[in-house]
């Protein structure tokens, strides 16, 4: 997996690229992270690349959006593939997250 | 149709005695295939050999390219990370609660972080329905969760291959049937392959896409479950209707068996 991070004006974008998995997770949990530390206001995974997102990745993504909450930073997701989305409404993370079609949804919205 | 596993010309026993007489059959990828048989049929040893605990006396396994039946410990290891097993009396460590049993091959198997897998663990119970039972322990759990909270350590490594080993043994009826759709659930959401050893026939014709069936160690039926139902085959139409089948030596063989030394 491969990660590439783009910042505007408040906004942290990191696009994810390949599977999340148990190998991988930690690497994102360490960029979602350091956004969260840095008090980032508006963080956004892109996960239009990512064919794969196993139970560590979106535990990532939900200790991330615990993190944000505490400085009232906002964590989106967007361009979720419909096994992620499934997976993610089955978890019954689908109203936590802040989910978006895509980047641009996601920027705007 | 992409296979999950291959098993050709398996030939398996125990002490010179032959269990398995060559069987051959295919797992296909994402559906859930049922095992079945009497006792004695051979479904509880092949399930062994498809896990990597046992090795055959001939035949292969064949799994993404691999010969299971060849590997050595280290690979049988990788394999193993990528199946899960919920064995008949669940094989919960008793001495832990139910969220450290379903995080024990999560600590084992990667270097997540304990915050990550704490919530994974959360995850996972309350896919099976046991949120708030984390800190429970199994013997304070009844028979039901404690299959539930085998099937959220099972689910701990997120397996492609699951399997499971009698999974309604003990159980009544309206927690069998909850359970049944929680495997259809593994099969459905998470596109995993379940292999499942049953004799429970409500149960079995639930949830089963592929049924094989097992007679002393012979394959008699694979197929559909549309197609079990139809055959003509006198042990599955008597297997169906619950008809035990007749004691088949003689006074003779009788004897044998009780004076042999």
């Amino acid at each position: 997996m491969e990660i590439k991070i783009e910042d505007q004006k408040n906004i942290r974008i990191l696009s994810a690229m390949g599977e999340v998995d148990m190998h991988t997770s930690p690497e994102l949990r360490k960029h979602l992270l350091k956004a969260v530390k840095d008090k980032i206001p508006i963080v956004i995974v892109d996960l239009k690349e990512v064919s794969y997102i196993d139970s560590s990745g979106i535990a990532t993504l939900v200790e991330a959006l615990k993190g944000m909450m505490k400085y009232k930073g906002s964590l989106k997701l967007c361009s979720l593939s419909e096994r992620v989305k499934e997976i993610f409404s089955f978890a019954k993370l689908d109203k936590v997250f802040e989910i978006y079609k895509d980047l641009q949804d996601a920027t705007i919205g | 149709m992409e296979k999950a596993l291959i098993i050709k010309d398996l030939v398996a026993g125990y002490n010179n005695k032959i269990i398995l007489k060559k069987i051959s059959f295919d797992v296909p990828k994402g559906m859930i295939t049922a095992i079945v048989g009497g006792s004695g049929s051979g479904k509880s040893t092949i399930l062994k050999h498809l896990i990597g605990l046992l090795k055959p006396l001939s035949g292969e396994i064949i799994t993404k390219g691999y010969d299971l039946t060849k590997l050595d410990e280290k690979d049988l290891n990788k394999y193993r990370k990528s199946m899960g097993v919920l064995f008949q009396g669940s094989a919960l460590l008793n001495s832990l609660t139910i969220e450290e049993n379903v995080a024990l091959p999560i600590r084992e198997h990667s270097k997540l972080n304990e915050s990550t897998i704490k919530i994974m663990v959360k995850m996972k119970l309350d896919l099976v329905g046991l949120s708030g039972f984390g800190n429970f322990y199994p013997s304070q759990l009844s028979g039901g969760m404690k299959k539930r909270a085998g099937i959220a350590r099972a689910m701990a490594l997120d397996p492609e291959l699951i399997f499971f080993d009698e999974p309604q043994a003990g159980l009544d009826p309206i927690t069998a049937s909850g359970l049944d759709f929680l495997i259809m659930k593994l099969r459905d959401l998470f596109k995993m392959t379940v292999v499942v050893v049953t004799h429970e026939l409500h149960s079995l014709f639930t949830i089963a896409d592929k049924i094989i069936h097992l007679d002393k160690g012979e394959l008699i039926f694979d197929g559909t479950k549309e197609e079990f139902k139809r055959s003509e085959n006198p042990k599955i139409v008597n297997f169906i209707n619950r008809i035990p089948e007749e004691e088949n030596y003689c006074p003779e063989d009788y004897f044998n068996i009780l004076t042999a030394e």
